[in-house]
């Protein structure tokens, strides 16, 4: 093998063995005071570059959420931020609250160092509405990883009669799955499984009291949310299907949807028997 | 612009004479009459006119000043209460907002 050979044969191995990049969204919720800002809360999402953060802010009277993706660019990052708004308008004659619902898109590049002033009461100085442009400073940093990574976040409410909240946006690349065969009052072994969303299907055998079950199972994406603020807010980003059917190719047996929260999910079987799923994020590679 | 602003008040007022106006559509109309001079005086002539033909057809007139008296101070007393629809500002003010720096 020539040097120049063993060379390219040598970067392209680093390429594929490159270190992965951290994303970190580091925020502080900063209310305006007539003496000096007052930090109401802090604190910090991260994960792989794909993370998206979650941010929710309510008050008596309006309610934001508002869902930040980015897409580096070189030395710089865009920063893309899909809110929701409710305000309350008033009451209805029976004392009912009335609310206007907006969505809206915001976009803005900065560079890394930069620092992000978000307003999402609006950003009015004008009479009594200055009071309520408080702001939320997001700075946006990557780290190098040696590999992808689990998100992860951090919160600090310094004011507690504030409802702030800070959530970390990942889509699963795997999925743990375990499985268990329920008849009357007996329980099969648990089975676990790592699936990836939509690769192809697998046969699964799980037996009970001797009795052998065979299952085509496969690890999909949910549908699209029906709603805006659902589509939004990316509100089934940890979501995925299991769907369900018989190894000779017929009909589905069914689907099962969940979180990936380790809550136990149930579909029944022509058989009698009930399949039980657990969906849960992957152990730690 | 103006002029296109002023027909759809105008449209709005015509709407709130009929009685087809929700109570934020009132308020937003109450906010604007107290500073817009040209459409109170249009709202002050339909009333007039209105005025005039309940009375040719031999509705009494006190009760229709009244309702829609009743109705505007409705609008402005809720506009009072809770500073009209989104909050007094335009819709755009009420937005968030993104700047760097």
């Amino acid at each position: 093998m020539g040097l120049s050979s063993f060379t390219s044969l040598l970067s392209a191995l680093s390429l594929l063995q490159a270190p992965g990049t951290r994303l970190t969204y580091r925020i502080r919720v900063i209310e305006p005071a007539s003496a000096a800002p007052r930090t109401l809360a802090s604190g910090a999402v991260s994960g792989p570059l794909d993370s998206d953060m979650r941010l929710t802010l309510r008050t008596d009277t309006t309610e934001v959420e508002a869902l930040f993706q980015v897409t580096p660019l070189g030395d710089t990052v865009t920063l893309a931020g899909e809110f929701f708004t409710r305000r309350q308008v008033g009451r209805s004659r029976r004392g009912l609250p009335l609310w206007e619902e907006d969505t809206y898109r915001r976009l803005v590049r900065l560079a890394w160092s930069d620092t992000a002033r978000i307003y999402p009461f609006g950003n009015s100085t004008q009479g009594a509405r200055a009071s309520r442009a408080l702001r939320v400073e997001l700075i946006l940093e990557r780290q190098f990883a040696g590999g992808e990574t689990r998100p992860a976040e951090v919160f600090e409410l310094v004011d507690s009669t504030r409802d702030v909240r800070l959530e970390a946006i990942v889509r699963p690349r795997r999925a743990r799955v375990i499985l268990n065969l329920v008849r009357g009052d007996t329980v099969s072994a648990p089975r676990p499984m790592d699936m990836v969303p939509d690769e192809p299907s697998r046969i699964v055998q799980l037996v009970l009291r001797g009795r052998a079950t065979t299952l085509v199972l496969s690890l999909t994406r949910p549908d699209a949310a029906r709603s805006a603020r659902e589509r939004a807010l990316a509100l089934d980003a940890d979501v995925v299907c299991l769907r369900v059917s018989r190894p000779d190719g017929t009909e589905p047996l069914g689907t099962i949807c969940g979180r990936l929260n380790n809550v136990g999910r149930q579909l029944a079987l022509p058989n009698g028997d009930t399949l039980t799923a657990t969906f849960s994020w992957p152990g730690w590679r | 612009m103006a002029d296109s602003t002023h027909e759809q008040w105008l449209v709005q007022i015509d709407a709130e004479l009929d009685g087809e106006l929700s109570l934020i559509e009132r308020a937003a109309l109450a906010k604007h009459l107290a500073t817009c001079a040209h459409c109170a005086g249009a709202r002050a002539s339909q009333l007039e006119v209105r005025v005039a033909l309940a009375r040719s057809a031999g509705n009494p007139h006190a009760f229709v000043v009244i309702a829609l008296g009743t109705g505007l101070a409705a609008g402005w007393v809720a506009h009072g209460q809770w500073g009209g629809p989104g909050g007094g500002g335009t819709l755009e003010e009420s937005r968030g907002t993104i700047v760097v720096h």
